[in-house]
């Protein structure tokens, strides 16, 4: 008996050692950071003058903007496709979820750069239409960025939302329907509801992922800021490199995006309408130009929404010179890639493969630890694994620079703290996932395995690892699409060496090479959709999981 | 000495003392049960025999070994479970074959021992099949046999039935007693249903609030309870209005005892026909009826009488025997069915 205590409390100590080094340190570094000046003195200055500054103020007004500019977009798009969906008799509706998904796993810039390919300066839909002399206005600034973040983001609200109504109870709707309400009153006062809560838990997540999203902004803002590329460009800028700065904004982002994780989660907890589902909800079919209208309207979506995929992998295939795209189709930037660029691939397969490893087995680990062992201690890991959930890329990147380019512990430039920093920001889901998945499994399972005989070690063995592991692979596979398509915090960390697929596209993209960008684009799609088929192998088809 | 024996057993939880020196002892083969309603420590007192939570003192001694020194992995014991606990990766031939494993029984013997135990549980012709799509009833036949088969010194059952609809309840707890019978091993068995209880048991142990209120045969337990907790919890139970009325009908059947409490079983009281003359050793307490209950085998005739409202119980009602509220009745009450209980809800004894 006293052994096994013994191992649990050093996984305890294990985990708040994690969390020290790769979570503390590093937000406490910036926190620091920030109220010191370029010279270290202690002061608040940074804090007044981000308060002062136009320029800061107007990118702290930019972010709320795209973020609640993505919230309306993907609210808005979601819930039809959401609605027509789970409501109507859609032809192909198997396959629109397939393009959300595709929309989901896909790098938001790839997204970007694709509408810049369709309706920027030279884009083609652009010209196309000038043939016909419809001038259109190019697609940056920001409602260029405000479509890509809802057509990113909609599956979002897609997910939750078609999960909630096709939740709700037939017979509610019915028993409204003898009581005399018309249909468009069931919908505002029965249904609606419903999944009033799935609506804004998944609109809140549009929200927060519109606020740390870096690279669209990046690439279509042209001058129209947010706080995530402002942080980037007072790090990175060669003349003048402000670090204090930098962390400043990072703090205040990471205040924002607080109030929005814990106002998402709070929603996604009344998100729990568990009515008895004998009564299933039956989709309608759709007579005539409605029927005609709500297919428009869903494979519109879609196809808008997986429209970067397409490109990209059209793009990839195009024959180029050198970065000018040719007539005719040919495998050339497929080449590059193979010639040139073989150690980005490499570098982001391992990086994405240990770190995923290192989340699978620490992450199922604590998840037992928080599951079965509740102490006051375990509750509050459970409440410090909310952390890495409120820090946009960008800031855990300069978190580390911040934490490890100086001190005991140095890891800049190192492959290390790239993997580091994926492996703390995915480690949550993991401990989250597992530990509700043992919550599941009824104890009198493991005391049916003891008093057959086995140890109470066999018989987590035997029993409960079995049947959770499945759900573990499938997770450490979402794990993984996450990983691999990392690009904010590894911009901040990589060096030449340990360079990475989405940092390689985006230098690409910024250098105009959109060929070879296209077809790496597409092989990491290639790998994400691999990851996905395994993981709704493993667990079945539940999209709800890519949440 | 008994085979099993908890002696003084009491278990401290942070604010509240789940078993407060409760001491029971179960002869080989018997089956023992446990009976009250929730939280009053009998799923405690099972949990601490398998070994699932340790008493805070006390002693449980098996065969003469001291369980408590044992690790539950080594005790023995069967255990089957309120939510049957089948594991759901395994084919029903795998679930039972399960304990076998770790005993180091030979390939060829499983085979048969689980194909016996299977057979006796009627689920031969599932063996292969996985468990999860099927029935409460089918499932917790798997965990019956899983228990059994690995012969265990002690089987202990938690609410095994209480998943289960109210014809398969009955069903399967008799089958349940028929194979504990055949096997001849000692049963704890743990139930809130006291008809499953008096229906299955040798000996019944009715507990409340952490403490035994009466251990005995089903007969003993319905017909002689000892307090009055029993009295109510298992059966129903009238109970005589303190005042004038109680104290002329206890004057008229002759009693002097001084109790706090006088109660009645409904089936112990009869209607009294038109012009009948109560016979000695009874009284005939009139009223009237107030509410007529037909329930097919017997019918519930609510009276008001001077001793407070009755339930009298009529068996096999005839068809035409529908009593209308309102109705002057008389109430047969025989001496011999009253039961007294003390200020502290103790049987007093009412003989001389």
């Amino acid at each position: 008996m006293s052994r096994k205590f013994d191992f649990w409390t050093l996984v305890m100590i294990g985990t708040w050692g994690i969390l020290l080094l790769l979570l503390f340190i590093p937000v406490g570094s910036v926190l620091l950071s920030s109220f010191f000046d370029t010279s270290g003195n202690a002061t608040i200055e940074n804090y007044l003058r981000f308060f002062a500054e136009p320029r800061f103020q107007r990118a702290f007004i930019n972010t709320l903007v795209v973020g609640f500019g993505g919230l309306a977009g993907a609210l808005l798009l979601g819930s039809i496709m959401a609605f027509c969906i789970s409501r109507f008799q859609i032809k192909g509706s198997r396959f629109v979820s397939l393009l959300a998904i595709l929309a989901l796993v896909s790098p938001p810039f790839i997204g970007a750069y694709s509408w810049i390919v369709l309706f920027g300066a030279g884009g083609v839909v652009r010209a196309w239409l000038r043939d016909f002399g419809i001038m259109m206005p190019p697609i940056y600034g920001v409602g260029g960025i405000l479509v890509v973040f809802a057509l990113k983001f909609y599956p979002f609200v897609y997910l939750m939302v078609s999960g909630a109504l096709s939740n709700v109870n037939r017979s509610l709707e019915e028993a409204a329907e003898g009581l005399g309400l018309t249909p468009l009153q069931r919908t505002f006062k029965i249904s609606f509801p419903m999944v009033f809560p799935a609506l804004t838990a998944g609109g809140l997540l549009a929200l927060i992922q519109s606020i740390a999203d870096f690279g669209t902004p990046r690439l279509l803002g042209r001058g129209y800021n947010v706080l995530a590329t402002e942080a980037y460009t007072l790090y990175s800028a060669e003349v003048g490199s402000n670090m204090s700065m930098a962390t400043t904004i990072s703090v205040v982002l990471i205040a924002v995006s607080l109030v929005f994780v814990l106002l998402q989660r709070f929603m996604s907890r009344r998100n729990v309408y568990h009515g008895n589902m004998i009564n299933k909800p039956t989709k309608i079919k759709l007579k005539g130009w409605r029927n005609v209208l709500a297919h428009f309207a869903v494979y519109f979506i879609g196809l808008c929404g997986a429209m970067p995929v397409i490109i990209s992998v059209i793009y990839s295939l195009r024959r180029t010179n050198g970065p000018v795209f040719q007539d005719g189709f040919a495998l050339q930037s497929y080449e590059r890639i193979l010639f040139n660029l073989g150690d980005v691939v490499r570098n982001s397969l391992t990086f994405s493969a240990s770190a995923v490893v290192m989340i699978v087995i620490v992450g199922t680990i604590v998840g037992v630890l928080v599951a079965r062992r509740t102490t006051l201690n375990t509750s509050l890991l459970d409440g410090a694994f909310m952390i890495p959930y409120v820090m946009p890329g960008i800031v855990i990147g300069i978190a580390y620079i911040a934490a490890f380019n100086t001190g005991p512990l140095v890891l800049t430039g190192t492959a290390s703290i790239i993997v580091l920093s994926i492996f703390i920001r995915r480690l949550p889901y993991t401990v989250r996932t597992t530990s509700s998945a043992l919550r599941q499994i009824s104890p009198s399972l493991e005391e049916a395995a003891i008093s057959l005989g086995y140890s109470p070690f066999q018989a987590f063995l035997r029993i409960t690892v079995p049947l959770i592991v499945p759900g573990i692979i499938a997770g450490g596979m979402l794990s993984f699409v996450t990983a691999i398509n990392e690009l904010s915090s590894s911009l901040v960390l990589y060096v030449g060496s340990t360079i990475t697929m989405p940092v390689r596209i985006y230098l690409l993209i910024l250098d105009g090479d959109f060929g070879t960008a296209a077809a790496m684009s597409t092989i990491l799609l290639v790998l994400s959709g691999i990851a996905v088929y395994i993981a709704f192998r493993l667990m079945g088809r539940n999209e709800q999981a890519l949440l | 000495m008994a085979y099993l024996t908890v002696t003084d057993g009491v278990k401290q939880f942070t604010g509240f003392r789940a078993l407060n020196g409760v001491s029971i002892s179960v002869e080989r083969g018997e089956f023992f049960t446990l009976l009250g309603p929730s939280g009053c420590g009998k799923t405690t007192l099972l949990r601490a025999i398998a070994g699932f939570n340790d008493l805070t003192s006390g002693s449980i001694m098996l065969d003469g070994q001291d369980l408590r020194a044992i690790p539950p992995h080594k005790r023995d014991i069967g255990m089957v479970f309120q939510d049957y606990a089948v594991f759901p990766h395994l084919s029903v031939f795998d679930n039972v074959a399960f304990g076998l494993k770790p005993r180091k029984v030979p390939a060829e013997q499983i085979k048969t021992r689980v194909a016996e135990a299977l057979s006796a549980v009627h689920l031969q012709a599932l063996a292969e099949r996985l468990p999860a799509a099927m029935s409460g009833g089918q499932q917790q036949r798997i965990g019956l046999a899983r228990a059994m088969v690995i012969n265990p010194r002690l089987l202990l059952m938690d609410e095994p039935l209480s998943n289960l609809d109210a014809k398969l309840r009955i069903e399967l707890r008799e089958e349940i007693r028929d194979i504990q019978k055949r096997v001849d091993i000692a049963t704890i068995y743990v139930t809130h249903d006291q008809e499953e209880a008096l229906a299955i048991s040798d000996r019944i142990c009715v507990m409340s609030a952490g403490h035994i209120e009466q251990i005995g045969t089903p007969q003993e337990i319905y017909g002689n309870p000892q307090t009055l907790f029993v009295a109510n919890f298992v059966g129903t139970l009238n109970t005589l209005a303190d005042g004038e009325g109680r104290a002329k009908l206890l004057a008229e059947l002759g009693i002097s005892a001084n109790a706090a409490h006088w109660t009645i079983r409904p089936e112990r009281l009869s209607l009294l026909e038109a012009g009948q003359g109560a016979p000695s050793g009874a009284v005939a307490l009139a009223g009237t009826i107030s509410k007529f209950t037909y329930l097919g085998r017997e019918a519930h005739v609510l009276v008001d009488t001077p001793a407070g409202a009755l339930v009298v119980q009529v068996s096999n009602p005839a068809l035409g025997a529908v009593r209308t509220p309102g109705e002057a009745v008389s109430v047969l009450v025989e001496r011999s069915a009253l039961m007294a209980f003390d200020a502290d809800s103790k049987r007093l004894s009412l003989e001389g």
